[in-house]
């Protein structure tokens, strides 16, 4: 048990007839502890009380985890299974009527069926999500695989973790997104945070970044905005949307010119210096310069301070890796650990901020194209006969890798694939050049869709399968520290909605693969066969069991057997994950954003989160204090810019790339470089910043560049003249 | 021992889930009762709480001419009784913060009761209890008294609210400012 100074004895207040359920919340990564307020008489839940013995949080939640709770027994809550017999009304709410789960059951088998018969196993794909239990990830990963027998399973953490993950794969050798507990944050010298709008993106962090400040220490944010946090920093580096590798060689380049290098550490710890070395030297502050837009002497600055930093932790999030060079600036930044030695000590390391509630999770334990349990290769023979054991089938049964999620729209729209179970996830909102991923949706055969709120995705399925709140289920997640912890069940789910790992358990008895599945009786018994399946991996799971994971207040990974107590920090021992025991330090040649501006479209477009709204805001902007807080998407405009264009704060222009366009609302606002204009991306329809962004992927993680790409602004009232 | 509600302005990041977790208090009706102001959007993304700063001699209190405002004993100055109110919003004019909301369709005042129920007993108020940046803390006087010390703003650029605003208050604040006074550790 981790409890610092933030760690206060407070009693919770408990009102008459109500019962304090404690659990943590359905958003971010931070998963932050809260009671759910559960009427003892109806035995709904109706509010929340802070969790003050939560030790990453103490009781702290942002907008969102406060009115968490009222998805619950929300009005838009879907109770029934929904059928649509009318295919041409797709991409609409329309059509749709309330069916038997029995009925529901029954179509799906009978469309999954002739699809596979008359295309293959193949035709049919599984887009899933993180947002959900390890116990659903999990089987989600073997109902495809075991169930369907289908290769295509991939998740939105593609969109989202999958560029941290293959930067610390090449990196480190393993994928934890933090190397130390959170509780460590505040006792640093020296927090370099690239691309975190930390303030709005996961805001309870913030008690512990700014007391760095409060003990004197500092703070050094690279963002293209001047965001909450960057008007604080002692440093802010406003670079261009993009260029986060040139400034990261650059930084490394004056590490190692002004004596920062940890020699000893590099020979004993790493390969690769002498290459990166060489490689970064081109990168001088005024060639860094000119090609990030930050002025020189601040790059210096921010080197000098977390060179001299005692410790220091390098923390970034989506803004450097939504990128199509993502894992590259991951690397890029964890150079700057590795190459000064300020890792694998209690207060220094490096961390992403993970995005989904179980990004973490979510991405080791199947649900990824080419990833097994335990964060297994599948082409490896050896991991897949693991596996195979576990799940009793032979490894000739085990299908080949898939695709990454925005590549299976590709082979939607090209009929490879044509069947979809879609669950946890709203991809025409969060996919981006949405216009295309929309066709491609519409093209298919038969799409199924598992949620609790009809989302902008729902709208194209023929089924949609009412699934639960994180409220009416229970299982474990895995928070941004690599810390599992428990989601515990507050209410029974309401109408006819059932957990997808039930859903899954009852489909697959359907498709006559039941002696698979139908052991699986509750989410412990996943949680059970779920630890087992990650035993021997790197994420390994075993020895977090439920109890310990209660007593602990929660396990950090790998936990191997039942008297490991887990490892809040990575690489103590100074042991890395490659076979060489060695981290990597990775000489990596800039590239410049996929799309840059030209004349036509000079603006550099890029995207992110606000405070009141998480992710694609299918959950979020039905609850009335976030919407009523920000209820539509705008376009941050800085004022020098917006003079050129003749645009008004609060005006509606017209916003356009090559591949889509949008009406949005000017807000002018100095937080902003002149060459850049920001959208927030929670909003659908016609609304949905996705319509503009480019589908640039990164080569290894396949993500794609939602953080850069050319566009134009135009005044509406112009166009209508014309 | 004795808990005041402290405010750090310095550390506001705008997020506004005091005012989401406001209406979680059991006596508040679901309506938040406090706000958070953006200081200057169209320059940058500075944001402050106003907060009731429990005036120990309030002129909502004073000003009502129904002596419908009462003063707890542990010095939170509650809503307006609900029997007594007639509506006149006296008290709205009279704070110098501009705190008290009035409901229209009710004809009566409403404003921060410091979450009583809780406060009463030493448990935090809501607002301070969610509070992501430590803007709002729920502090000892003790404690009060070193974050005095830690940040001597002594330099002639700031001033500080420390010990107090218009007049005495029992929520105590300190204006933007306070890393102004702070050593740097290296």
């Amino acid at each position: 048990m981790q409890r610092d100074k933030f760690f206060k004895e407070v009693e919770n207040v408990i009102h008459p007839n109500e019962t304090l359920v404690k659990t943590h919340c359905a958003y971010c990564g931070m998963q932050c502890g809260m009671n759910l307020r559960v009427n003892r008489a109806t035995n709904k839940i109706i509010g929340v009380e802070p969790r003050y013995d939560w030790p990453v949080t103490v009781g702290k939640m942002c907008p969102k985890g406060v009115t968490a709770y009222q998805q619950t027994n929300h009005d838009d809550r879907i109770l029934k299974p929904l059928i649509r017999d009318d295919a041409s009304l797709k991409g609409t709410k329309e059509g749709f009527r309330e069916a038997s789960w029995n009925e529901a059951y029954d179509l799906i088998v009978k469309k999954f069926s002739e699809l596979q018969n008359k295309y293959g196993k193949d035709s049919l794909s599984v887009f899933s999500g993180v947002s959900m239990t390890n116990e659903k990830c999990y089987l989600t990963g073997k109902f495809a695989r075991v169930a369907l027998g289908t290769r295509y399973i991939d998740y939105n953490g593609r969109f989202c973790m999958s560029s941290a993950a293959g930067g610390f794969l090449r990196s480190f050798g393993v994928d934890r997104g933090s190397t130390l507990p959170w509780t460590d944050i505040h006792e640093t010298d020296c927090l370099f945070i690239a691309g975190s709008n930390t303030a709005e993106c996961h805001p309870t962090s913030m008690f512990r970044v700014w007391n760095v400040q409060e003990r004197g220490g500092y703070i050094i944010v690279v963002d293209p905005r001047e965001t909450p946090i960057a008007r604080r920093a002692d440093v802010h580096l406003d670079l261009k949307p993009g260029t986060d590798l040139a400034l990261a060689n650059g930084i490394l380049n004056l590490l190692i010119q002004k004596g920062y290098a940890d020699k000893e550490f590099i020979n004993n710890h790493t390969n690769g210096f002498e290459e990166t070395k060489e490689l970064v030297k081109e990168f001088t502050p005024e060639y860094t310069s000119e090609l990030t837009g930050v002025a020189p002497e601040k790059i210096i600055r921010a080197a000098e301070i977390y060179g001299k930093a005692p410790n220091a932790v390098v923390m970034f999030a989506r803004g450097i890796e939504q990128q199509h060079k993502g894992v590259d600036n991951v690397s890029g930044y964890t150079n700057m650990a590795l190459v000064t030695g300020k890792i694998g000590r209690p207060k220094s390391g490096v961390a992403t901020f993970t995005g989904q509630g179980n990004g973490q999770g979510g991405r080791e334990h199947g649900q990824k194209a080419d990833l097994l349990p335990g964060y297994r290769k599948i082409t490896n023979p050896k991991h897949v006969e693991e596996v195979c054991k576990v799940w009793k089938i032979t490894p000739e049964e085990m299908p080949q890798p898939g695709v990454s999620a925005y590549e299976m729209f590709e082979l939607m729209e090209q009929k490879t694939i044509r069947g979809l179970y879609l669950l946890c996830s709203n991809p025409a909102v969060s996919a981006p050049n949405l216009n295309f991923v929309r066709s491609a949706m519409k093209n298919l055969d038969f799409m199924l869709c598992s949620d609790f709120y009809l989302s902008e995705s729902a709208e194209f399925a023929d089924v949609i399968l009412p699934s639960v709140t994180w409220s009416e289920d229970e299982g474990t997640v895995t928070n941004l520290e690599g810390r599992i912890i428990k989601i515990n069940k507050a209410q029974e789910p309401i109408g006819e909605s059932k957990p997808d790992w039930q859903i899954q358990v009852e489909l697959a008895e359907r498709l006559g693969r039941g002696k698979y599945f139908s052991y699986l009786k509750t989410a412990k018994d996943i949680a059970d066969e779920f630890r087992l399946a990650s035993k021997g991996g790197y994420a390994d799971y075993y020895g977090a069991t439920w109890d310990k994971i209660d007593k602990q207040d929660g396990v950090f990974w790998p936990c191997k057997d039942e008297n490991d107590k887990g490892t809040p920090h990575m690489f103590l021992d100074k042991k890395f994950y490659h076979a060489d025991g060695k981290a990597k330090i990775c000489a990596l040649p800039y590239r410049p954003p996929a799309e840059e501006p030209d004349e036509k479209y000079p603006l550099r477009l890029t995207t992110g989160r606000v405070v009141y709204h998480y992710l694609s805001g299918n959950q979020t902007r039905r609850i009335q204090f976030l919407r009523d807080m920000c209820p539509e998407p705008y376009v941050e405009v800085h004022p020098e810019t917006a003079k050129i264009y003749n645009m008004e704060h609060e005006e509606r222009v017209r916003l356009f790339t090559r591949r889509g366009e949008a009406i949005y609302k000017v807000k002018i606002t100095e937080a902003i470089r002149k060459d850049t204009v920001f959208v927030p991306y929670h909003f659908g329809h016609e609304q949905s910043i996705n319509l503009l962004t480019i589908a640039a992927l990164d080569p290894i993680s396949r993500m794609p560049e939602y953080k850069a790409c050319a566009a134009q602004l135009e005044k509406v009232e112009i166009k209508k003249v014309q | 021992m004795k808990k005041r509600l402290y405010l750090e302005l310095e550390n506001c990041i705008g997020c506004r889930s005091c005012l989401a977790a406001c209406t979680q208090c059991g006596g508040h009706e679901e309506r938040n009762r406090n706000y958070v102001y953006d200081v200057n959007p169209m320059v940058n993304r500075q944001t402050m709480p106003l907060m009731c700063l429990h005036c120990v001699n309030p002129a909502c209190a004073r000003s009502c001419p129904a002596q419908a405002i009462q003063i707890h004993e542990t010095g939170a100055v509650l809503s307006a009784l609900v029997e007594k109110c007639i509506g006149c919003q006296n008290c709205t004019i009279a704070c110098p913060y501009g705190i008290p909301k009035f409901d229209t369709e009710q004809n009566l005042m409403y404003k921060c009761d410091l979450c009583i129920d809780r406060t009463k007993d030493s448990i935090p108020p809501m607002c301070a209890s969610v509070c992501p940046s430590n803007t709002l803390q729920w502090l000892t006087d003790e404690e009060i008294e070193n974050k005095k010390k830690q940040f001597n703003l002594d330099n002639g650029k700031w001033v500080t609210s420390i010990p107090y605003l218009e007049g005495e208050t029992n929520v105590k604040v300190n204006l933007p400012g306070i890393l102004q006074g702070i050593t740097k550790l290296f």
